[in-house]
């Protein structure tokens, strides 16, 4: 196999990656558990998402933080805070920060996945590891994306092109955070990964675990989900 | 040293009251340089330390052993389950040298306006207390500092308050992660805008009542991050924050850090002035050696004759040598208190008035440190004594080379030369 048809197949994988998580539109129920050194807490959220670039955030518990609302169009990202009543902009930087005090950053939850825009992709690793079929993509950075890591290497099944897990490097070349994927379901007629796990390397004991609790794909929502004035309700 | 050999030796030094007078002139001016430079740097070192630590730092501050360099909010004194503070501030209190202390809650978070947001410290004071021990509420330029009336009220740099463009009376959302995970949040008034010169203040700082501030992190009264200490001397900071470490640990894991390893880079630059200081004083030293030397070996120089003629007289080398060492101790002396007379209406003025840097410079920041307009001087007695020491003692030996000069003359020669 030639070097760029291998590419062409690592990029066919990292595509078919992303489509899992993106559709015309989609709305998801989903349980964060975030255990970190100083406590421990579920957050259910539900997120409407329309197209690429339109996202909706809410958190419906803990007490709290319910009612507490994100919205993200294109790279502007409002919060409307239930307790002050208002609606604040955020600063660009914050969606790289962690989200809610978890292990996954804002835009881990709702950029989707523009790995193939940001990322030169190439396939390293091709067999079987602890008894399943795989296939490792090796992803670097292109030089104009703005992205925070110096690598990622993606392990999907070859059966089925589910991912299995995706390890984050940072420039030095050093693993920070591992996110395994598991509990495969078929959620309104796709099959899904629905239990996210995302460990960071630096903290032992760490992790915050995502749980897809339902989901729909290809229903219809209004773009007014999308409008400021609807981000309160 | 007999009494007749000093009063032989005062008349002397009066024989020839211009050489003297010049004599004395050199080693006053000498002195009257020195103090003024000692002075003026005491007082810089005095204003930087004041302005590095009344700002915000204090004297002293009491932190959980843990507590820095992550600053964690869940470093709290006493851990998690917190502390009695009115108990802690009782015991702290109880140390003599402490004037005043306060405590203080510390969090970070995204301050936000209806149409820009930015990052800073929220700071959590008592406004009473805290005025004892910082000056941050003489440096509100709009506005009113925080008042226990008002919980919902904040106050902010002049910067920041730019940067979101708010004014007082605006209301602004203070967005953080509270002690429990959950994301603290709350509506408040600026109450007040404040311009200290410092950046980092300036442009990243907010602060509010403590008790609110605690609300907004979801942490109980309990639970706060630091005492500021501020003593009645603060040169003894560093001793007094030993013993109240120890004085504290009987009954709370704590550690206790004076201000220069609070704020080593304003230590360093303290250091760096006394350097400053020493440099200076060495060449206005030379200086006055110089004058010293020259007019002490003239002094000699000129009376070869008249020391052969005591020589021929009966008077022995030795006691040559000690009329001449005594005649400059005379000198030193009164030239001493000469410039002592002339210096100490300067110093006063210094230390009182200040020296005008002029209109214009407003102020001036340097290390974390704001430079006002005027350059105030403190009294620094042990300088001046040093001073004053090694003028005496450059006096004596510049005049002990003539001297053991003069008593190797043979008398014959001497009275030969003119």
């Amino acid at each position: 196999m030639t070097q760029a048809a291998d590419d062409q197949r690592a990029r066919e994988i990292v595509d078919r990656v992303a489509r899992l998580s993106t559709s015309k539109s989609s709305i998801a129920t989903v349980e964060m558990q975030i255990t970190n050194e100083n406590w421990q807490r579920n957050i259910s959220v539900q997120i409407w998402a329309l197209g690429e670039d339109k996202v909706r955030v809410r958190i419906g518990s803990p007490r709290e933080d319910a009612g507490t609302g994100v919205l993200k169009v294109g790279s502007d990202i409002w919060y409307y805070l239930p307790k002050a009543d208002r609606t604040i902009k955020m600063p660009p930087a914050m969606t790289m920060t962690s989200w809610m005090g978890s292990h996954f950053t804002l835009d881990d939850l709702v950029k989707a996945s523009h790995l193939a825009r940001d990322y030169f992709t190439a396939l390293s690793f091709e067999g079987e590891r602890n008894g399943v079929e795989v296939a490792e993509i090796t992803l670097t950075p292109r030089p104009e994306a703005v992205v925070v890591w110096g690598k990622i290497l993606l392990e999907v099944r070859r059966a089925d092109y589910m991912p299995t897990r995706q390890r984050y490097y940072d420039e030095d070349g050093k693993l920070v955070r591992e996110l395994t994927f598991s509990e495969y379901k078929t959620l309104s007629g796709k099959l899904i990964p629905t239990r996210l796990v995302m460990r960071p390397l630096d903290k032992a004991g760490e992790q915050t675990t995502i749980l897809y609790k339902n989901i729909l794909f290809d229903v219809a929502i209004s773009e007014e989900m999308f409008s400021l004035n609807n981000l309160k309700r | 040293m007999s009494g007749q050999l000093l009063r032989l030796a005062w008349r002397n030094l009066w024989r020839n009251p211009r050489r003297t007078l010049i004599a004395m002139a050199a080693i006053g001016f000498g002195y009257v340089m020195l103090l003024f430079v000692a002075c003026l740097m005491a007082g810089l070192r005095q204003q930087m330390i004041e302005s590095g630590t009344g700002l915000v730092l204090s004297d002293i501050e009491v932190h959980a052993p843990a507590y820095y360099p992550n600053r964690s909010i869940h470093q709290t004194l006493g851990e998690r389950k917190g502390t009695n503070v009115s108990v802690l501030l009782a015991a702290i209190a109880a140390d003599p040298r402490v004037y005043a202390a306060t405590p203080r809650v510390y969090g970070y978070g995204l301050v936000s306006a209806p149409h820009q947001s930015a990052g800073a410290e929220i700071l959590g004071v008592v406004p009473n207390p805290e005025q004892k021990v910082t000056a941050l509420h003489t440096r509100i330029i709009k506005g009113n500092y925080l008042s226990e009336r008002m919980p919902k009220g904040i106050v902010m740099g002049d910067k920041l308050a730019t940067t979101i463009g708010v004014e007082v009376g605006s209301e602004i959302v203070l967005l953080t992660q509270a002690a429990d995970g959950s994301m603290g949040n709350d509506l408040y008034t600026v109450m007040g805008i404040f311009h200290t010169g410092l950046d980092e203040m300036d442009q990243g700082l907010v602060l509010m009542c403590l008790s609110s501030l605690q609300e907004l992190l979801r942490l109980p009264p309990v639970r706060i991050h630091e005492i500021g200490i501020k003593l009645h001397d603060i040169t003894e900071a560093t001793t007094a924050a030993r013993a109240l470490e120890v004085h504290l640990k009987k009954s709370l894991p704590v550690r206790v850090r004076a201000w220069p390893e609070l704020a080593p880079e304003l230590a360093d630059y303290v250091q760096f002035n006394r350097s400053i200081t020493f440099i200076l004083f060495s060449i206005f030293f030379l200086l006055a050696i110089i004058g010293i030397v020259n007019t002490m070996l003239m002094a000699v120089i000129e009376r070869t004759r008249e020391l052969g003629m005591l020589m021929a007289v009966g008077m022995r080398p030795v006691q040559v040598v000690r009329l001449i060492l005594a005649e400059a101790a005379g000198l030193a002396g009164a030239s001493l208190v000469l410039g002592g007379a002339i210096g100490v209406p300067i110093l006063w003025y210094l230390q009182v008035h200040g020296l005008d840097l002029g209109s214009s410079i407003d102020e001036f920041s340097l290390a974390g440190v704001v430079v006002g307009r005027h350059w105030y001087g403190r009294q620094d007695f042990f300088a001046y004594g040093q001073a004053a020491l090694g003028l005496a003692v450059t006096a004596l030996t510049s005049a002990l080379y003539p001297a053991l000069r003069a008593a190797r003359f043979r008398p014959a020669e001497a009275l030969r030369k003119v």
